[in-house]
Order: structure tokens, then C-alpha cells, then sequence
């Protein structure tokens, strides 16, 4: 076996800690983007099963979403001129509940109509540090 | 060169594998699910959290499936229509039935899941609201307030219950409370080391938030319930357990008046108590191993008593020290109080823009 050569850094060393840092910084850089960059997502699903993903930035709908016997329609809103959301316009279900919801703005926000077994749920955005984690009642 | 392209591959190699390994509290996984007539949200973190959120499912709709009271094969179902006839129950239905029992006694009546055929009577169950005659719920009132269902009795190897001819029970108060129960075990079993689960209005704070600090988990304002993010106050909860129930959730008007769905089993009639909401909170080892499913019954129980009998038991509960099942407490009240118990005050922040007053129960 050759013996090991004497170890000291030379200046191809010090390139290879350089290009290390660069693209550790880079990495670094590109996953706390990816984290927050996200916009602002309607995912509509449908007896639980993921229909749609509206990107509320460029989506104005309306939409309309038909379901165990009942019709609703969704709608892009925005507030302020900055806002975008989106509310559940019309539904011909029983309880209304969906419609009384009113628009949601904020990611984790959603509307639920249960006849229709519809879930309208705001995914993406940027992250609100005073939102909430759960809503009881 | 050579050594340079070597080391940059091994680096590229390292960093690339860094990536594919998530840190536990990245790997999340969070499934929605229409179940037990109620929109549920299930958040899981750790490596097994896909697996664990779909058990979470899994276990919810296995529980539906026997306590549904609108599936004519569910076993909660053939005991309504059985006549008097004992009929065969699981070991879910059979705990549910003794434990309904426990809180029936403990709360002085207030929780009774023979109040069904009232509820029936106004609606509540199909959705088609009327206001009944008093004729018609003194009738029913008989079979609430008679004698409440008989077990277990041991049959052949199988556990039966009866109930008396014309008597119907209804387990919606405490059968989310107990699915959260049973979803507590199912994360242990997947290592999870946090979830967020969110019941219809029963919620389980598991473990932390991933940047350490407890869940925050907001009461919704009843006065203003159709609002989104109108709170009267949030909770800061860790390894946690909270249930609210109040007048607000569901409800029908007639004639200028508005009926809400939580029936007072001793008049029949909407619980008429002063208060808007009861939010009741409880560690995972409380509530004699099922905690979940005391936070439920007991919301729906001191909603019906009001505030003064409410604290009343709280303080009973309390002062019973390991023989209790400790809880504690969120009230709203019609006249613009909340009020919260003082081993939970530093964990409620009351919301400043709701108009609240805040009062702590003293110790």
C-alpha cells in the first residue's frame, strides 16, 4: 500500500468549501421560498375525494359543483384589492349552512356543506403567526 | 481535479440524501372527513403520519358505521327498533351504554341519550324542524325519564341490552368524544408525536405545535356563530382534550322565536339556561381512561344545568381529588360574561374585539 501523501489544503480545497457553502446557502434559500411561496389554494373536494385546486390569484370562477342531489356555486371574491378568497354564492341544499359561511380569506379557513357532502378548504398563502390551529363550536 | 470532482460528487451525494429525510415535524399529513353528520380535520406529523391519519379514519368510520342513528343496520339502530327485545352489542356500543349511564347519574339526568325520540319529535334527527305539541312531549317525556335501558345481560357469550317498548337513544353527545378517544390510541401506535384533530367542535390537541409552544384553538363567539374567526377567546392547549357545545351550533325559527337543539331531558323543550356556549377541557389521562368522551357528555350536560349548577359540579368534581375526573371550564353567558375556571385562566386569552367581560372562578 502507497503511504498516505502529506495533508495540507491547497487552493483546490478551499474551492470545494466554497462551492459546499454556496450550494448549501442555495438549498437553504430555495426551501424557505418553497415554503412560503405557495399561493393562496381552494381545494374543493367532493365525498371526500379532491377535485379541484383553485389558484385564488388568478381564479374568479363561478364554479358549480353538483353532489348527493344538491348544486352549489362558488365564487372568487377579493377584499381590499389584496384579499382573495372565495364564498359559496347560491346552494339549493337545506340548511344553508354552506351560503351563512360567508367568504373565507385565510389559509386553514373552509366551508362545509354537508348534504351536498362538499368541503371548500383555503390551502397556501402567506402564514398568519395569530391564526388559529383548531375553531371549537 | 480528480479529487475535486470527487468531493463535490460525495457533497452533492450527502445533500441530496439530507433532502429525502424529512425531520419528523415536516412529514405531515392532513385528510378531511364527513363523518357522524359533521366536517372533521385530521393533521398528523411524524414519518408515519399518512398511516396514522387514515387509521384516524378508519376507526371514526367503524364507529359510525355501529352508532349511526339514521343507518337502519347499524347496532344502535336495531336497539331502537328492537321493541324490548335485548339485542347483541359490540364492545363499543357496550362501553358507550355504561359510560352514558356513569354520566347520566353523576350529572343529576342532565345527559341522557334516552332524550332521542324528544329530539325526533322537534326535527333535530331529519332535519324537518317543528315545534311539537305539549300533548305529544309529555308523552315522550315518560319514556325519557322512565326506567333507562337494561344491561348487560350475558347471553350465550354475547352481551344483550333492552331498552322498554317506544324508547330510543341517541349517543351524537358523546360518540365524538369517544372517536377521539380511540384516535388517541391509534397515534400511539404510530409513534405520532403531535396531531391537530379536529372533530366537528371536539377537539384533541396532541403533543405541541411543532415550534414547541401548546395549539392555539379558538372558542367561536355564539353571538356572532356565522362568522369565521370570531372568537370569544382562544385556549393554549398541550396533550388536551376540548369540547364545546352551545344553542348557537344548530337551531330553527318559528313563529319569531328560535328553538335550538340541545333538549333539556326534564322539559323537553331548548335548554334555556343563561349560558351560549360550555367549553369543557381535560388532560389525556383524565376523565377514568376515557376523557374524550367525558369533555362530551359533561359540554352538553352543564349547557343544560347552567351556570350555577354547572360550577356547582366542577367544584363537586375537584374536591373529589383522584376519585374525580378533573375538568375545566369555559362559560359564555347570555349577558356578555365569560367565564373560565382558574387552573385553565392562564391558557385562555379572552378575544379584546368580542366585548367579553372575563371573570375567573375563584379557587
Amino acid at each position: 500500500m502507497r503511504p498516505s501523501p502529506k495533508l495540507r489544503p491547497t487552493a483546490w480545497d478551499g474551492l470545494v468549501v466554497l462551492c459546499v457553502a454556496a450550494l448549501a446557502l442555495g438549498l437553504a434559500f430555495f426551501q424557505w421560498r418553497g415554503g412560503t411561496s405557495e399561493a393562496l389554494t381552494a381545494v374543493v373536494s367532493v365525498d371526500g375525494t379532491e377535485v379541484d385546486r383553485l389558484d385564488l390569484e388568478h381564479w374568479e370562477g363561478p364554479q358549480v359543483y353538483t353532489n348527493n342531489g344538491y348544486t352549489l356555486t362558488l365564487s372568487g371574491i377579493r377584499h381590499n384589492d389584496t384579499e382573495n378568497g372565495v364564498w359559496v354564492a347560491e346552494s339549493d341544499c337545506p340548511t344553508q349552512d354552506c351560503v351563512r359561511t360567508g367568504a373565507i380569506f385565510r389559509s386553514g379557513q373552509s366551508i362545509v356543506c354537508l348534504p351536498a357532502r362538499i368541503i371548500i378548504r383555503l390551502e397556501g398563502g402567506t402564514p398568519d403567526p395569530d391564526a388559529v390551529d383548531a375553531v371549537l363550536g | 481535479m480528480r479529487r475535486l470532482a470527487v468531493s463535490i460528487l460525495l457533497t452533492a451525494l450527502l445533500l441530496s440524501g439530507c433532502g429525502a429525510q424529512m425531520s419528523p415535524d415536516e412529514a405531515q399529513e392532513s385528510i378531511q372527513v364527513l363523518a357522524m353528520d359533521t366536517a372533521m380535520l385530521i393533521t398528523t406529523y411524524g414519518e408515519r403520519s399518512p398511516a396514522a391519519a387514515y387509521a384516524c379514519e378508519d376507526a371514526i368510520r367503524d364507529l359510525e358505521k355501529q352508532l349511526s342513528r339514521t343507518d337502519p343496520d347499524s347496532e344502535v339502530s336495531r336497539l331502537n327498533a328492537s321493541a324490548g327485545e335485548p339485542v347483541e352489542v359490540g364492545e363499543d356500543l357496550g362501553v358507550l351504554l355504561e359510560l352514558a349511564k356513569y354520566y347520566h347519574g353523576s350529572t343529576g339526568g342532565a345527559f341522557n341519550i334516552a332524550v332521542a325520540p324528544v329530539v325526533s319529535a322537534w326535527g333535530f334527527t331529519e332535519d324537518s324542524f317543528q315545534v311539537p305539541s305539549q300533548a305529544e312531549l309529555d308523552g315522550l317525556l315518560e319514556l325519557v325519564q322512565g326506567p333507562s335501558y337494561i344491561g348487560p345481560r350475558s347471553s350465550g357469550g354475547t352481551i344483550c341490552y333492552s331498552l322498554g317498548p317506544g324508547q330510543a337513544i341517541d349517543l351524537g353527545g358523546i360518540a365524538k368524544g369517544y372517536a377521539a378517544d380511540k384516535i388517541v390510541k391509534v397515534l400511539q401506535e404510530h409513534d405520532v408525536p403531535r396531531a391537530n384533530i379536529n372533530l366537528g367542535g371536539n377537539v384533541l390537541a396532541y403533543g405541541d405545535r411543532p415550534d414547541g409552544t401548546p395549539w392555539r384553538v379558538g372558542i367561536q363567539d355564539p353571538a356572532r356563530a356565522d362568522e369565521q374567526n370570531a372568537f370569544a377567546g382562544v385556549l393554549a392547549l398541550t396533550d388536551s382534550f376540548a369540547v364545546t357545545s352551545g344553542g348557537y351550533q344548530r337551531y330553527f325559527e318559528e313563529g319569531g322565536k328560535r328553538y335550538h337543539h340541545i333538549i333539556d331531558p326534564s322539559t323537553g323543550y331548548p335548554a334555556d339556561s343563561g349560558l351560549t356556549s360550555v367549553t369543557v377541557v381535560a388532560g389525556l389521562g383524565g376523565g377514568d381512561g376515557f376523557p374524550g368522551t367525558m369533555c362530551d357528555a359533561y359540554s352538553t350536560a352543564l349547557f343544560i344545568m347552567g351556570e350555577e349548577q354547572a360550577l356547582a359540579f366542577w367544584r363537586d368534581e375537584t374536591q373529589r381529588g383522584e376519585q374525580g375526573c378533573p375538568f375545566e371550564l369555559v362559560l359564555v353567558t347570555e349577558d356578555g360574561r365569560v367565564v373560565v375556571t382558574p387552573s385553565l385562566a392562564d391558557r385562555f386569552t379572552l378575544e379584546e374585539t368580542s366585548g367579553y367581560t372575563l371573570e375567573v372562578v375563584p379557587s
